[in-house]
């Protein structure tokens, strides 16, 4: 007997009885819509964090205070004043691989435009900074040099700012205040969406970075939160940390023996933490929408338990005119596959169909990948066969005498 | 096709009590013969029929078809021969409830593939082999049959659509679609009116005159009478 036949019997045994063929489809299809449907979402974030990733810039490299050993980045930023525009200087003089630098000083603030109220972080930067982050200005212009030695009262505003703030009106030129001093308006910068860590980037204002500390802060200090840098190359991140820590550790008199007081990060590692996040909670939710493909699995063997059961007789009558043990065996463990088949396609259709839902709804990036449709049929039509062989093996070791006598 | 049963012994063991259904019987049945087997209830009938449709195996004793020892052969080839050398009836028919005629018939052909004689498979289908090949091969086959049976208008009824001597006449024809030599009826006109019991016996008269081999079980005597040879079973044990 061949396959195209059995595979014909197999549907046609399976239609006579279509609500419970039906349902027994249901429980394969839910599973196997599940795990397309969580794997899409998830693939789907891992690549849209890696592009903002590298959208950020792959070249970038960024100097913290404090060092790593003691929690560097958990208490540097601010407690240690290590680190400071001096040392940015003389790492973009000194370095041969340095591009571009810009030192950042963080602040917050309430701003106020007329009777509106928004409340933002603040970005003291360099005016090589729309650069180094590849961030193009919508409107006006970025500050220059001379503002950044007189800190000035200027300031470039991100697309959310200038949102809440103006709504439609154009807010170049406009004075807004900022912890209550006026800033003039003078750039807004292009809308670049939330970052990888679920930050919305456009939610800042960017001033001259001597501005936060002097007029913000009201303080004498001359440190920095943060050295951010351009280099030429990915390939060249290595040899260039080695550099600038020779740099800065000089410019620290720090002695051989003792630890770095700064930090430097690359954003190859945060794009490794971030994907590999991503990549375990997808793992986590695909493996628990596995455990509704297990449930369906069963509902698959219980069927065909019963269903065995009940065609005992038809089982013996198939003996009597000459089915042997293994036609039978391939006819339950086919039937079994075409119930879980059918379920998997109909399972990649609806979960791929709630994947593009998600995307279009909530605007969440989805990738229903081949490989992941490939792996899903596999899947479904091995759990068929993994959980309709004992029904089909008890029904191929059945004695056709006893078969056809059966009540 | 020569059927040689040489001190055939069937012993069925309910828990520890052993009942003998079969005692050393020994039969031969020429090609061509139309043979009707009665006796009383309980006389062992149905399970030397189950013997001789290699649907059972003798508890001692041999049974040769067509000079081959089917004694020993496994499930498999003995699957084979059912297929391609026997047709069997039933009493209660057997069809499959939710198939149609026309599906019912065509049973035996799908399990009718290419097969070496020793009931191995090779799952392949070739048409100068098998005689049967393609689907429209077989339901022409199996259409055929039934309108020679006049149930060409029943072609897609269910069982339960037809009457019990239309139902009769199509295991009759899904027993001949394989072109048996040898064709076994157990009570095949035991459900039935007596007018459709004649029709159907004449039937069976029919096929014996084409040259199939014909073993039937009734208790009736005017349906014993269609046959040209008689067995009387008593106790396990062949009386005439
Ligand atoms: N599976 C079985 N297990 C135990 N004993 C059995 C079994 N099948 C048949 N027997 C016994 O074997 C004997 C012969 O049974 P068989 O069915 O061959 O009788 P029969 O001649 O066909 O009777 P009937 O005319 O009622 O059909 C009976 O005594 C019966 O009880
Ligand atoms: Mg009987």
């Amino acid at each position: 007997m061949n396959l195209f036949l059995t595979f014909q019997i197999a549907l046609r045994s399976l239609s006579r009885n279509k609500i419970r063929s039906g349902l027994t489809v249901l429980g394969i299809i839910i599973g196997i819509a599940a795990v397309i449907a969580v794997m899409a979402v998830g693939q789907g974030a891992t690549v849209m964090i890696q592009s903002q990733i590298s959208s950020l810039g792959e070249n970038l490299l960024m100097v913290y205070p404090g060092s790593a050993s003691t929690g560097g980045l958990h208490f540097g930023a601010g407690t240690n004043a290590t680190l400071t525009a001096s040392d940015g200087d003389a790492i973009l003089k000194e370095s041969h691989y340095v591009r571009a630098l810009t030192p950042i000083t963080r602040t917050g603030g309430q701003l106020v435009y007329k009777e509106k109220n928004w409340f933002s972080g603040i970005q003291g930067v360099a005016p090589d900074y729309p650069k180094i982050r590849n961030w193009k200005l919508e409107k006006g212009s970025f500050f220059a040099d001379s503002d950044v030695k007189s800190a000035n009262r200027i300031c470039v505003i991100g697309a959310t700012v200038a949102e809440n703030l103006f709504e439609d009106e154009n807010p170049v030129g406009k004075i807004i205040r900022i912890k209550n001093m006026p800033f003039r308006v003078i750039g807004v910068l292009e809308q670049k969406g939330s970052a990888a860590w679920g930050q919305d980037q456009d939610d800042v204002v960017v001033v001259p970075w001597t501005t936060v500390r002097r007029v913000l802060q009201n303080s004498a200090f001359n440190d920095v939160n943060q050295l951010l840098l351009n280099i030429d190359s990915t390939s060249q991140l290595e040899s260039a940390k080695k550099e600038i820590t020779e740099i800065l550790r000089q410019r620290h008199h720090l002695a051989p023996v003792a630890d770095n007081d700064f930090t430097i990060n690359d954003m190859t590692e945060l794009s490794k933490t971030v994907t590999e996040t991503a990549r375990l909670m997808t793992l986590l939710l695909a493996v628990i929408a596995s455990i509704s493909l297990l449930v369906g699995g069963i509902g698959i063997m219980n069927i065909m338990l019963v269903s065995v059961t009940e065609r005992t007789r038809e089982i013996g009558l198939r003996m009597a005119v000459g089915a042997r043990g293994q036609d039978i065996l391939l006819q339950f463990v086919v039937e079994a596959i075409v119930l879980s088949g059918i379920g998997g396609i109909l399972g990649i259709l609806i979960g791929s169909g709630t994947a593009e839902l998600v995307a279009r709804v909530y605007g969440w990036p989805v990738l229903v990948s081949a490989q992941s449709i490939l792996l899903a049929f596999i899947f479904s039509t091995a759990v068929g066969v993994f959980f309709g062989f004992y029904p089909a093996w008890r029904a191929s070791r059945l004695n056709p005498i006893e078969a056809l006598r059966y009540e | 096709m020569v059927i040689h049963l040489n001190q055939i012994t069937k012993i069925y063991y309910s828990g520890e009590i052993a009942v003998p259904a079969l005692k050393n019987i020994s039969l031969v049945v020429e090609p061509g013969e139309f043979i009707a087997v009665m006796g009383s209830s309980g006389s062992g009938k149905t399970t030397l029929m189950n013997i001789i449709g290699c649907l059972d195996k003798p508890t001692s004793g041999q049974y040769f078809l067509e000079e081959k020892n089917v004694t020993n052969l496994n499930r498999n080839e003995l699957a084979h021969i059912r297929n391609k050398k026997i047709g069997f009836i039933f009493q209660n028919f057997n069809l499959l409830p939710l198939a149609t005629a026309l599906e019912n018939v065509e049973l035996p052909l799908y399990y009718a593939a290419t097969r070496s004689p020793d009931g191995r498979g090779d799952g392949n289908d070739l048409p100068h082999q098998s005689g049967v090949s393609s689907g429209r091969q077989k339901r022409q086959r199996a259409n055929e049959l039934l309108n020679r049976l006049g149930l060409g208008h029943r072609l897609n009824h269910r069982p339960t659509q037809l009457s019990g001597g239309e139902q009769q006449r199509v295991a009759i024809a899904r027993a001949l679609v394989n072109q048996p030599p040898l064709v076994l009826a157990d009570e095949p006109t035991g459900n039935l009116d007596s007018k459709t019991s004649h029709e159907i016996m004449t039937l069976f008269k029919q096929l014996n005159q084409d040259g199939i081999t014909i073993i039937l079980i009734t208790h009736e005597k005017d349906i014993a009478d269609y046959a040209k040879r008689l067995i009387y079973l008593k106790d396990g044990q062949v009386v005439v």
